[in-house]
């Protein structure tokens, strides 16, 4: 066989994979957008709605609040997963047998399964035999009452620290990374200047790491914006509705009050801005590749 | 000289922070698993370790065994559908000027991007259709989706980084390029392989809510099990750690053994 007709068959088998399993389901719930389709009384969906699924959101004060919740969640966790991985990175990229030690021992927290970081996080927060609940009441007595999983704000809190816990280890090692790629001779060249390591790392090391940063900015904020696992087995989008994001509401539309019409107009949303993320995110690493063969 | 040294000391302490803070939910984890249902509940570290734990989820009403299977068939269908199918595209990708390459490429980055939600509606209908709900093939099927693009990403990472010259060679002496890819790309790119393969493994191992909608009682997976162990008397926290350790363990043996891959393999696919 040519080569010419081999490029293309060597792609076929994974190129099929991808039209049936992601593409089709793509196509299928955007149709379904448009119609009304109430699983559990309807077995086929049902006529077309126009826009009404779309409109509906709008009003819907629940839809509303997910998204505010979406955007506190993904926000805090943005920002504390980048700046801790900027700082471990920094820290890392030192030589050392502890180094070393800790550079493998972070993989752990980033292998372990999301829902069961949940599970976890719920048992240990448990305000009446909960290690870090007790833990910190111990260490600043003023935190000792908290019920942290029934009070909204304390909630969205370790809901957050779950997924900064899980994130921060591989963001560290993207921005070891970018920080190898950054040459030393500028910053040692300040260092003999007399330059304190403060600020030779906000002037010369930080502007350079401009561009991994934000590339772990960007990324972090897709995983953010897909993060379910832990809602379900750490809050369950409680108390009340306070830790219910886009994702999961999304999942209770669909599979709690089974309204296919609307839960696919709603997954559309979430799509459309996961998109535009990814658009920035792909337009990024362009023009990263383009400074770096410049 | 006083001043680096303690900066020296403040670094070892961080570092050890760092540790422990990554550590400790772990760790709790274990040992919550080794202690009986009352211990669980104290905070003590001085207990008589036991293994009940392990051997009551085996039995009913938890069944832990057959949610066990039914993770190991899924990890394992998934890796050797993905995987195969993933690295001859990754060869295409990396080796041949295509017709929109560019666009392709990017299409297979952009499913990365949708979330999981979007795509599990119509699973969930297609499969309730053709009657396959709660089985191991629905799970299969989108795992499989969900993986391959970022499997295709990652091999690439690893076939870019393969020097031409040898390939070349052999094509000069008449080798076709079947040939090439079989004893020369492969060969040389099982390491990568290898290590795409255990991350897919980890992915499906971990995957959470397609299994918590596409099954109910027969295809249960263990990530969804954990959920049983909320009871009306409250949660059984004994029992969800002992799961627990069976669905870490595994997957931290893995991880170790290709620990020095694995941080190449798992930021290539992102920054590249």
């Amino acid at each position: 066989m040519r080569d010419r007709h081999l490029k293309y068959a060597l792609l076929l088998p994974a190129f099929l994979i991808v039209m049936v399993t992601t593409f089709y389901p793509l196509a299928y719930s955007f149709a379904t957008s448009f119609r009304e389709w109430k699983l559990a009384r309807q077995r086929e969906p049902q006529g077309f709605v126009g826009f009404d699924n779309y409109t509906r959101a709008f009003t819907d004060e629940h839809f509303l609040g997910s998204l505010q919740t979406t955007a506190i969640f993904v926000v805090s966790s943005v920002v504390a997963t980048v700046f801790l991985s900027v700082l471990l990175a920094l820290l890392l990229r030192r030589t050392g047998s502890l180094h070393t030690f800790t550079r493998i021992i972070i993989i752990l927290p980033f292998a372990m399964s999301p829902a069961l970081i949940g599970v976890s996080y719920r048992f240990m927060f448990n305000p009446e035999f909960g290690v870090l609940a007790k833990g910190i009441g111990a260490v600043a007595p003023a935190l000792k009452d908290i019920a942290w999983l029934a009070d909204p704000s304390y909630a969205m809190v370790v809901l957050v620290l779950t997924d900064v816990w899980h994130w921060t280890p591989y963001m560290t090692f993207m921005c070891m990374g970018g920080l190898a790629a950054v040459p030393r001779a500028t910053e040692e060249a300040a260092l003999i200047d007399g330059a304190s390591n403060m600020r030779a790392f906000i002037d010369i090391v930080l502007p350079q790491m401009r561009n991994v940063i934000l590339v772990v900015a960007v990324l972090k904020t897709i995983f953010a914006l897909k993060m379910f696992d832990q809602v379900v087995t750490l809050t369950g989008g409680g108390p009340g509705r306070s830790t219910e994001t886009l994702a999961y509401f999304v999942f209770n539309a669909g599979f709690k009050w089974f309204d296919m019409g609307y839960a696919s107009a709603l997954a559309y949303f979430l799509t459309a801005i996961m998109m535009v993320v990814s658009i920035w995110y792909v337009r990024l690493l362009l023009q990263d590749r383009k400074m770096a063969t410049a | 000289m006083k001043q680096t040294k303690l900066m020296w000391l403040l670094e070892q302490l961080t570092l050890v922070l760092v540790c422990i803070i990554a550590l400790f939910p772990i760790v709790w984890m274990f040992l919550t698993a080794f202690k009986n249902g009352r211990d669980a509940y104290d905070l003590s570290l001085i207990f008589t370790p036991t293994l009940d734990n392990f051997f009551t989820v085996f039995r009913a009403p938890w069944n832990l065994g057959s949610m066990l299977m039914n993770s190991v068939i899924v990890a394992v269908s998934t890796v050797m559908i993905s995987v195969p199918a993933a690295a001859l595209a990754a060869y295409s990708f990396s080796r041949f000027q295509l017709r929109a390459k560019k666009t392709m490429f990017f299409a297979v980055i952009a499913t990365q991007f949708i979330p999981a939600v979007v795509i599990v509606l119509p699973f969930f209908i297609m499969f309730r259709n053709i009657g396959l709900l709660d089985t191991t093939y629905a799970l299969i099927v989108v795992n499989v989706a969900i993986v391959t693009p970022f499997v295709i990403w990652m091999i690439k990472g690893f076939i870019d980084a393969i020097p031409l010259d040898s390939e070349e060679a052999a094509m000069m002496d008449g080798a076709s390029r079947l040939r090439v890819i079989r004893d020369i790309v492969l060969p040389m790119a099982a390491p990568g392989i290898l290590t795409s393969a255990i991350f897919c493994f980890i992915l499906t191992w971990n995957e959470f809510l397609f299994a918590l909608i596409l099954t109910r009682r027969e295809a249960v997976t263990l990530p969804v099990g954990l959920v049983s162990f909320r009871t009306e008397r409250g949660d059984l926290w004994e029992l969800m750690s002992a799961a627990g350790v069976m669905i870490t363990v595994p997957i931290f043996i893995m991880a170790m053994l290709i620990q020095k891959h694995f941080t190449r393999g798992m930021t290539a696919g992102a920054v590249k």
